[in-house]
């Protein structure tokens, strides 16, 4: 019985989903405005602390250094914990995913890769064309981009010029929200990562740009 | 593969503890004369530096903090940047703490109960029990400095940690750096300084968190 209502549960759940309605811009907006982009576009290395949530509570805190670039459309990113265990270390590019150190948990299924998807959806502008622009219902402008392997992207822009990124499935799941609670100076000092189990709270220690080839330096 | 975690968790916060004991017992050339010295040490308070090496940073991530021992088994691994965490052990119990919304909170993830079984070795160690861990084999080398090369045995620990050298001053036999060497492009490096070794300590160092 409880299978059942599962079932029909998930199934009115999944019957209701649908993608935020986008309203024409009006106003001052005009017709077509320029879209909310925080990405990067230079090659930026990135250092924070990430606070694990689930069930409402804190997990644990880590460490977590990304490099993403742009051009390339690379991720290099490494996990280690407050005491400077590293326990995950991968990169990701045009080549494909490269995973150099993955200790369990981080080495179960798709872990390394959907990592890779949240680190692209927070820091790389989506690529595709533009389908829809205009506000949503809260009065946010937002940029709707649909995904060449299916699935749709939002950015938009609150009224206090917070941002939001919303990963949904094809049929308009919610997938994964970013929010950035960042500064004019940096968009990324503070980044709320929410997947359907957990939370991520990253908070900025460091950001630079990459000049050179990361090497170890002793 | 979850027993290689486990037991790189576990070994972490033990290799800390375990350098850390070495400064007041690494006067003599051999492991024999460090077992006898060992039983001297009451209490050890010191700062420390750390340095993260890795292929993915331009420069180390430094991380400072603070270690206190006191025996038999009272221990508290403590760093302030860049995040705040806390590792206290004693009486049969360790937990660990993590900043969160401006105050210390449990870690739930069970790292602490890791750290529990590893931290209550070190009640072993400090009775001069150090060939008792079967994770490392340990070598002596003397030059300028005096080298401790701990190397791990068999292959538990394989793709995790090469080898962790400690370097020994020869002049007043403190312990001046620890490099725990995780593959050929990464590893950490640890500076203690001010080291005070049987003073006293309070024993809310070891209860309170904040």
């Amino acid at each position: 019985m409880k299978g059942l209502l599962l079932l029909i549960g998930s199934f009115l759940l999944m019957s209701c989903a649908s993608l935020p309605v986008i309203r024409p811009p009006a106003g001052s907006l005009g017709k077509t405005f320029t879209c909310p982009s925080p990405f990067f576009t230079e090659k930026t290395r990135l250092i924070h602390a990430i606070e694990v949530r689930a069930a409402g509570k804190t997990q644990t805190v880590m460490i977590g250094v990304t490099i993403t670039d742009p051009a390339t459309r690379s991720i290099s990113c490494a996990l280690m914990s407050a005491e400077g265990m590293a326990f995950f270390e991968a990169a990701a590019g045009p080549d494909g995913l490269k995973v150099s150190r993955a200790l369990p948990p981080f080495d179960s299924g798709d872990l390394a890769r959907n990592m890779m998807a949240d680190i692209d959806l927070i820091f790389l502008a989506p690529q595709e064309a533009l389908a829809q622009q205009g506000v949503l219902a809260a009065g946010e402008r937002v940029c709707r981009r649909h995904k060449k392997q299916g699935g749709w992207i939002d950015v938009s822009e609150g009224r206090d010029g917070r941002i939001q990124i919303r990963r949904y499935s094809e049929g308009g799941s919610l997938q994964r929200g970013v929010n950035l609670d960042g500064n004019a100076a940096n968009a990324y000092a503070s980044i709320e990562l929410q997947a359907e189990n957990y939370t991520l709270v990253m908070t900025l220690i460091e950001s630079e740009a990459v000049k050179d080839e990361p090497r170890l330096s002793k | 593969m979850v027993n290689r975690f486990d037991s790189l968790k576990k070994t972490w916060p033990v290799l800390m503890v375990f350098l850390m004991l070495l400064p007041a017992s690494v006067r003599a050339d051999d492991f024999t004369q460090l077992r006898k010295n060992s039983v001297r040490i009451q209490t050890i308070s010191a700062d420390f530096v750390q340095k993260k090496f890795m292929k993915i940073l331009s420069k180390p991530l430094i991380s400072e903090g603070k270690f206190y021992y006191a025996a038999p088994s009272s221990i508290r691994w403590e760093y302030s940047k860049p995040i705040k965490s806390v590792v206290i052990s004693g009486r049969g119990n360790t937990k660990r703490y993590i900043a969160s919304g401006g105050k210390m909170i449990e870690d739930k993830t069970g790292g602490a109960q890791a750290m529990k079984i590893v931290l209550d070795e070190v009640a072993g160690w400090m009775s001069g029990k150090f060939t008792s861990n079967p994770s490392f084999t340990a070598t002596l080398q003397e030059g300028s400095n005096t080298v401790i090369t701990l190397t791990p045995v068999g292959k538990s620990m394989a793709g995790m940690i090469e080898r962790i050298e400690i370097t020994v001053s020869r002049k007043d036999a403190s312990v001046k750096s620890v490099r725990i060497v995780e593959s050929a492009t990464a590893e950490t490096r640890i500076d203690f300084q001010n080291v005070v070794i049987n003073k006293e300590i309070q024993p809310s160092v070891f209860q309170d968190v904040q």
